[in-house]
């Protein structure tokens, strides 16, 4: 399991993912030497000093395990950023990685082949489920629509332009923060429209934008990954 | 101090009845789009990949088709010209009109035309060239640029028209009903259709195996301006080549749903030569101007797969940062997404000028998933983010990244790092001598670090796992 | 000199190109969209499609005289192949029928009966084939465009009607009047070209 975003901000977010994965009889080790994937750098266009990291990463996760990752855009960046940027200098640790990595829903959904959770809420709730950009064309978006859909009393409610962006993107919501917090508002908008209880994602990164902006502006939310409802719906 | 970049300074500047306008125009069009392909296919995907692998092997193979579709234009009486650059092109046209003693025309909407910014230059040299597309009429009247590939005045609402009218004294009073608006272009551009000599149009495609042009209107505008003149002069970008006749089912099908969601434009047009023998109306002489002007480097670059684009504007209206921004932020003829990867190699002189567009992007992608020839644009910003730190463009707003990599390739540093962030939670960021950072944290709250305490957890959980004897 | 400039930097271009994509064999039901597909007779589909995009499909004189008096369109023009068949029953009527376009006149035409050589059911479109048409231009300049066709001409589906293109050097397909949603988004029909675009089986 590799994370960095969680490991700074959102401890229980990976021990959700710890607590998930056990429970369904996975063993998990978290390499201490890792770091990060590399995908800040990577998407300032620095790619020397993306392809350091990324490296690094692959070496941190050399073997063959499967990788499980609770973000879709860090799953993203070894699966597919990875090989765009080896593309001239093709490295078989980079490939391998690529070829194990999951997003952690995908691969509760389509690689364990767990296609309902058993859990369940005391009273029903409402969720907006937010897929993160980087999840666009995998298998990750409808695997996580069809596990939070199968909780008991859990009511996913659609909302208003789901393709959009909620703004982040890593760097770019710092080089571009006033075009980024006019995105996340919107997104806030449409989101909150829908009346949820709770608002989920699978990228920490996109709901700490969306709910930075939210305390701001004085209408935060719950907000929680997909992990950790499945997680919280066993208790 | 970091300074702001170039658009999100332009998306703070604009006027927020402008950016209504777009936001407004742009979401619909996404919807719309959605709606025409997924009623009518199961999998409008397979249909994206398959008009992109026919680009990729027309653009593969371009010298041979190009060569059969000018062998097959100049069998039915066409004219054929090459230009390989804008300067070219304006005066390949414009001994064009002279050999024909044109002195006035009408222009139906072309982008390549746009462009190389033919409508000045004719008009400078003396022939009255007029458009006759509703919006680049518009466009012109006010001396603006269009903002939209198929939305020229997204950007403009019907008071600023209905201004424009009375100013340009295209009419009389003050009026902003639409469809007055529009009855009062009719009135004054047919005049002007019956009055010109010669047509200028671009092309959608140009199909090798016959020559056809596929030329497609919704207002009728190109098949008004060339059924009264003698000269027929299409402008065609080299990179519109398809192989076959039968692919423009695929595109036709593709480009009407992704551009405006009709499964059709109203009026497509197919052309291979000068009118019928028996027909009373229409060109007698047509010319094809076939421009390289920057497509060669684009093709011989690692973001050719931009050439596969049909112009359709689908990316423009799903990307949230164009929404934000509009398309003049863009600084060119093509804004948005595509205009982000086009233009800084399309016009390669331009190139340090323009490295800052491919950084506009949350990379979220949308722009790859309406995309009807599935171009990788997300990928090729990437592509071109890298080509400017390669060639140390510099760029406002670049964090720098190598004290980052130092970081995450030294485990103990980024473990210390981690623990350190946490004291941070104290320390007042918001003074960082960083414009944009500050920007970013004033609107901004951000959660409370929690660097090293899932790593403790997950020291105490294994430890306790394996005292109660299982295998952690 | 620039054709030979292009031609050499497209050569040196493509050659750098490491896999070259294969043209991909493909079949053509790929793109019929079934819902508009859907009916097994040609004209009820074509009508069917032709009405979602504001288009009228009439199978009689009588109806197109009708829908004339009406809307007060009064004063037109006929090809004059079309005339024994339409044009005389509308003059009959009272209508001005001239068999002559006069540009200079182009003003005067408030509908203009032309031949289509053709249309297609899957997307409501009429084709207009210059080598049997009569006049481009009264097909464009009157505010209603009647296309006169025969039920055996209607193809199937879009390929089909591309098959069928022939050696004609121009070919228009009409789906529907004029429009415009340059102004807001708002749709306006009757632009440049017609506002009513009728098909007429005979």
């Amino acid at each position: 399991m590799g994370t960095c975003l969680c490991d700074a901000f959102y401890d229980d977010v990976a021990r959700a993912t710890v607590e998930v994965l056990e429970h369904l009889g996975v063993s998990v080790e978290f390499p201490d030497n890792q770091t990060c994937c590399g995908q800040p750098a990577f998407n300032s266009g620095d790619w020397v000093a993306s392809r350091k990291v990324a490296r690094h990463c692959a070496s941190v996760f050399s073997g063959d395990l499967p990788v499980i990752v609770p973000s879709g855009s860090c799953a993203a960046m070894n699966f597919h950023g990875n090989l765009l940027q080896f593309e001239e200098q093709p490295d078989a640790g980079i490939d391998s990685l690529a070829r194990r990595t999951w997003e952690v829903m995908d691969f509760i959904f389509n690689g364990l082949g767990m296609k309902k959770w058993p859990g369940k809420f005391q009273e029903p709730t409402r969720i907006v489920f937010h897929r993160s950009c980087h999840s666009r064309g995998t298998g990750s978006g409808d695997a996580t629509l069809e596990l939070l859909g199968s909780i008991e009393n859990a009511v996913v409610v659609p909302f208003g332009q789901d393709e959009q962006c909620c703004g982040f993107g890593g760097t770019f919501s710092v080089t571009f923060p006033h075009i980024s917090g006019r995105m996340g508002s919107l997104k806030l908008d449409h989101l909150l429209e829908a009346e949820p209880d709770i608002l989920v994602s699978g990228d920490m990164s996109c709901l700490m934008h969306l709910n930075g902006l939210a305390r701001t502006q004085g209408r935060a939310i719950e907000h929680l990954h997909a992990i950790q409802v499945l997680r919280n719906s066993l208790l | 101090m970091i300074g702001i970049q170039p658009i999100d300074q332009y998306a703070r500047d604009i006027s927020d009845e402008k950016q209504a306008s777009v936001i407004d125009g742009s979401s619909k069009g996404t919807e719309k789009r959605y709606h025409s392909l997924h009623q009518d296919y199961p999998d409008p995907d397979a249909i994206r990949k398959l008009a992109a692998s026919i680009k990729d092997h027309t653009l593969h193979h371009l010298g041979e088709y190009l060569a059969k579709a000018e062998e097959s234009l100049t069998a039915r009486g066409v004219n054929v010209h090459y230009a390989s650059t804008d300067e070219d092109a304006r005066q390949t046209i414009l001994a064009i009109l002279r050999q024909h003693g044109v002195t006035q025309l009408t222009k139906s909407k072309s982008m390549a035309a746009e462009e190389i910014h033919l409508n000045p230059f004719l008009i400078e040299n003396g022939v009255e060239c007029l458009e006759s597309d509703l919006g680049e009429f518009i466009i012109q009247l006010d001396g603006d640029e269009p903002s939209h590939i198929v939305k020229p005045i997204i950007h403009k609402n019907r008071r600023d028209i209905a201004k424009t009218f009375v100013r340009e004294g295209v009419a009389a009073d003050y009026n902003d009903d639409p469809e007055t608006i529009t009855r009062r272009a009719r009135v004054f551009l047919r005049e002007k259709y019956m009055q010109a000599q010669a047509g200028i149009t671009g092309a959608n495609f140009v199909c090798a195996d016959t020559g056809r042009l596929a030329l497609i209107t919704n207002e009728g505008n190109s098949r008004f301006g060339m059924a009264p003149v003698q000269v027929h002069i299409a402008l065609v970008g080299i990179e519109k080549v398809i192989p076959q006749e039968k692919d423009l089912a695929v595109f036709l099908n593709l480009l009407g749903r992704s551009a405006t969601g009709q499964q059709l434009t109203v009026y497509t047009e197919f052309i291979n030569g000068p009118r019928s023998a028996n027909q009373p109306d229409g060109p007698e002489h047509m010319h094809v101007v076939f421009m390289d002007n920057g497509r060669t480097d684009v093709l011989a670059s690692n973001c050719r797969e931009i050439l596969r684009c049909i112009r359709c504007g689908a990316c423009q209206n799903v990307c949230p940062v164009y929404r934000q921004a509009s398309g003049h932020a863009y600084r060119s003829t093509y804004g948005g997404p595509v205009g982000a990867v086009l233009s800084p190699i399309l016009f390669g002189s331009r190139f340090p000028e323009l490295a800052d567009l491919p950084k506009a992007s949350s990379l979220c992608g949308a722009c790859n998933e309406v995309c009807p020839v599935d171009i990788p644009i997300p990928d090729l910003l990437l592509r071109l983010r890298d080509k400017a730190k390669k060639e140390s463009v510099p760029s406002a707003g670049a964090i720098p990244m190598s004290p980052f990599a130092t970081l995450a390739t030294s485990p103990s540093l980024w473990r210390t790092a981690m623990t350190m962030s946490k004291a941070m939670n104290h320390l007042p960021i918001q003074v960082a001598p960083i414009k944009p950072l500050q920007d970013w944290l004033g609107q901004r709250t951000l959660p409370d670090s929690k660097g090293g305490d899932f790593r403790k957890w997950m020291k105490t959980h294994q430890a306790d796992a394996a005292r109660a004897g299982k295998a952690p | 000199m620039s054709r030979a400039a292009i031609f050499a930097k497209i050569e040196s271009a493509t050659a750098m190109v490491k896999a070259k994509a294969a043209y991909p064999e493909y079949d053509l039901s790929i793109v019929h969209s079934q819902p508009r597909l859907q009916g097994a007779d040609l004209w009820e589909i074509f009508t069917r499609n032709f009405s979602a995009v504001n288009g009228r499909a009439m199978t009689s004189v009588a109806e197109l005289l009708d829908f004339l008096k009406q809307s007060s369109q009064l004063h037109g023009y006929c090809d004059p192949l079309l005339y024994d068949d339409i044009g005389a029953q509308l003059a009959a009527a009272g209508l001005v029928v001239e068999t002559e376009y006069h540009r200079d006149r182009y003003d005067d035409y408030q509908f203009g009966i032309t031949r289509a050589s053709g249309a297609i059911a899957e997307s409501g479109t009429v084709i207009i084939d210059d080598d049997r048409t009569s006049h481009r231009l009264a097909a464009l300049s009157p505010w209603v465009h009647i296309a006169v066709l025969s039920r055996g001409e209607i193809h199937r589906s879009i390929p089909d009607a591309i098959a069928a293109f022939g050696e004609s050097p121009n070919i228009i397909w009409c789906t529907g009047p004029s429009k415009t949603a340059d102004v807001e988004g708002i749709l306006i029909e009757g632009v440049h070209g017609p506002g009513e675009q009728i098909a007429l089986v005979i």
